[in-house]
């Protein structure tokens, strides 16, 4: 159900927006990936590796950076308000998780995870979520909930971009007019139709 | 604006400026108290600093943070929490049902819980009549369920957007009553005493996120206003660390960190007003108010099971207001019948913004790669119902300190959370009944998503002091110039959204104490 591209990109230049969302958004997509501050670059070119099998992005427009606002957030030790007690503090966590995948990619594969096929990368992915990876870093609990709090946090980022939004026609950031038809089926003029 | 200097001795010192500290703050000033309010977040102008975008409002989110352990670990931040001048009720959902009489009786009726120290008709029902008309809760006339009402909600309901019409359609194929809920953003431009005009509400669906219209009735555009007109003093930024207190134990003023500089308000009475989690938390750290080892215990979540069904439809589950839709069938569903669980709990339609959404597709259902791009594309075709259920207080669900230490220096609270029989039976129960109505309305890939909502107990009121925190007023049993005033104290968690509930007990514990 793809939607046409651009939709979000040419509200924020109407005055449908505010100018707080509006900002939000312009910074947002002009963010360019820097050198990571917090992840070594190893760790940085395996998470990109990993985001790649876990949202994979249309190939006909620009890439989102979601390794960068991760690495940023660890960089300042900031937190989202809770985290699971078996894991440790969340900088020791997502070190732990990177060298859980690449110790399961050498255990099983005898190669670093970005030497691995897709289907390869797929597997080892899959038993970090399950628990089932082979290694030490992490026990069979802890992998799970690394997994679970890892891919919410890409997820979110990922569907944070103004780009992605566009992917699934989304236009709620639109805040200045009132929305007056919010019935079954009914669509204001600026909402977008599936293709 | 009134300011108050910290030398001199104020009447009152409120901590939080939530759903149980500003109402309380707003009636200790209209009676002529001298009274400061200390925030522990930031005070922001929501017409000119909401973003329309989750990322960017984090800021409306407790985010120190807190340690999830037992087998159903509560999610906090974005969740359940929140910090700013207006609390928690910056980013509620705004769906404002009352609790029925017998939500306060669950002791006697089923043997679980704790009864409530007070009595529905006398203590709570005038408040929540006050609270409509203050606040403008816009909700159906001839409400179908509970006690007959006084009077009509002050304002129509809001359209029911999509998710709410399905629900509308598949419970009517299975007989299950409906109604437009009750929900505290306006339906209609309203003269609020104290604060003037309010806007109606634009159907952005963004409350969860922070209302940047003014519709939503939180803290900040109500009683906080209404406060500062008749002399509160609101200090934001301000976040309370200890006491000091006299030979005989009573406190004599509150100590707070304010941009890095340590400050004591002197006060005659201090009302704590934290929430469930920071209010024990500040107790236990300065070990105040604990004789009866009831600080922390009883922590209570609601069942909050969410299903959620594509359909062909277009819905675009981001416009209208996100709970447009109630039914309150289930409250008892034994009726007559030997009942299967304790308690009960309500159905709702519920709209929901993209990121939650995402986050909640991957964490619920694990997806990723492609199969979650595919489930994302259908975001604009979802709708969902949830429950909000009575969720029971066992010895296994508490929260303590830890040893870890945050970036104040303070240790972080850890909260032990496993459901009991009694949760998963009225899960599963509310699995069905709500998978039948998505089927009823038409609904494909229908899924589930497990999930605790609020958290409330921890500083439980009663008549015993060797069992409870507080007494039926909010007033510690061990320091009498101690109250606290917020979800923390409810003996049972209720089978409705807390907020009219704890603003409710909020005017009450102000009153009392006046008078």
């Amino acid at each position: 159900m793809p939607y046409p591209s651009g939709t979000v990109r040419a509200l924020l230049d109407t005055d449908h927006v505010t100018p707080a969302t509006r900002e939000a958004l312009q910074v947002r997509l002009a963010e360019q990936p820097e050198p990571p501050q917090f992840f070594t670059a190893d760790e940085a070119e395996l998470l990109r590796q990993i985001v790649a099998r876990l949202l994979p992005q249309p190939t006909d427009r620009a890439q989102i950076d979601v390794v960068g606002p991760v690495d940023q957030r660890l960089a300042h030790n900031e937190s989202d308000g809770w985290r699971y007690d078996a894991l440790p503090a969340d900088p020791y966590a997502w070190r732990m998780g990177m060298n859980a995948f690449q110790e399961a990619a050498q255990a099983q594969f005898g190669h670093p995870f970005a030497q691995l096929d897709g289907a390869e990368q797929d597997e080892l992915i899959g038993q970090v979520q399950q628990g089932t990876a082979v290694g030490v870093s992490l026990n069979p609990l802890q992998s799970k909930r690394f997994f679970d709090d890892m891919l919410s946090e890409l997820t979110g980022i990922y569907f944070s971009h103004p780009l992605a939004q566009e992917d699934i026609g989304y236009v709620g950031m639109a805040d200045k007019p009132r929305w007056d038809r919010v019935g079954l089926n009914e669509l204001e003029e600026r909402e977008p139709k599936a293709l | 604006m009134k300011t108050y200097s910290t030398n001199e001795t104020v009447d009152a010192v409120v901590i939080g400026t939530g759903a149980g500290g500003a109402p309380l703050l707003a009636r200790l000033a209209m009676a002529g108290l001298r009274v400061v309010a200390l925030e522990a977040g930031a005070e922001k102008d929501p017409k000119r600093d909401y973003a329309t975008d989750e990322r960017a409002q984090e800021f409306l989110f407790w985010n120190d943070e807190r340690l999830s352990a037992g087998e159903n670990p509560l999610a906090f931040g974005s969740n359940n929490s929140g910090t700013g001048v207006g609390g928690s009720t910056l980013h509620y959902t705004a769906y404002t049902p009352r609790a029925q009489p017998d939500d306060m009786l669950m002791r006697t009726e089923f043997g679980v819980a704790a009864d409530w120290p007070v009595d529905y008709h006398q203590d709570i029902e005038p408040y929540y009549d006050e609270l409509e008309y203050f606040l403008g809760i816009s909700g159906p006339n001839d409400y179908p369920w509970g006690p007959k009402r006084k009077r009509n909600y002050p304002l129509p309901p809001l359209p029911l957007n999509g998710a709410a019409q399905l629900m509308q359609w598949g419970c009517a194929e299975l007989g299950i009553k409906t109604s437009p809920a009750a929900n505290a953003a306006l339906s209609g431009r309203y003269y609020q005493e104290g604060v003037g005009w309010r806007e109606a509400c634009t159907n952005r669906g963004f409350c969860q996120a922070g209302c940047s219209v003014g519709a939503k009735a939180s803290m900040d555009v109500t009683f906080i206003p209404l406060a500062r007109a008749h002399g509160a003093e609101v200090r934001p930024d301000a976040f309370v660390t200890t006491f000091d207190r006299d030979s005989q134990g009573r406190i004599t003023a509150v100590v707070y960190v304010q941009n890095g500089q340590t400050h004591r308000q002197k006060c005659n009475t201090v009302f704590l007003c934290a929430g469930a989690v920071e209010t024990p938390r500040l107790l236990l750290i300065n070990e105040l108010a604990n004789s009866s080892g009831q600080v922390g215990r009883n922590i209570m979540a609601h069942p909050g099971l969410q299903i959620w069904g594509e359909f062909d439809e277009d819905v675009r589950p981001y416009k209208g207001i996100p709970g447009g839709l109630i039914s309150e069938d289930t409250h008892r569903p034994f009726a007559g019948k030997p009942a299967d669980f304790a308690g009960g709990y309500l159905l709702q339609s519920i709209g929901v913004m993209p990121v939650t959404y995402a986050k909640q597709v991957a964490r619920g259902r694990g997806l990723w790669g492609q199969s979650l791009i595919d489930a994302m594309s259908r975001y604009n075709h979802v709708a969902g119902i949830n429950i909000l259920g009575d969720g029971l207080p066992y010895d296994h669900n508490y929260l303590e300190l830890s040893d870890e230490l945050d970036a104040r220096g303070l240790p972080k609270p850890r909260v032990f959370h496993t459901d009991g029989e009694n949760e998963k039976k009225m899960n599963a129960h509310a699995d069905k009944i709500m998978r039948d109505v998505w089927a009823a309305a038409g609904a494909k890939n229908v899924w589930a998503f497990p999930r605790a909502a609020h958290t409330i107990g921890t500083c439980r009121m009663g008549d015993s002091p060797e069992e409870n925190v507080v007494n039926a007023n909010g007033q510690s049993f061990d320091i009498p110039n101690l109250y606290i005033s917020d979800n923390s104290t409810f003996p049972s968690s209720l089978s409705v959204n807390p907020a009219l509930t704890i603003m409710a007990l909020a005017l009450r514990t102000a009153d009392k104490f006046l008078s």
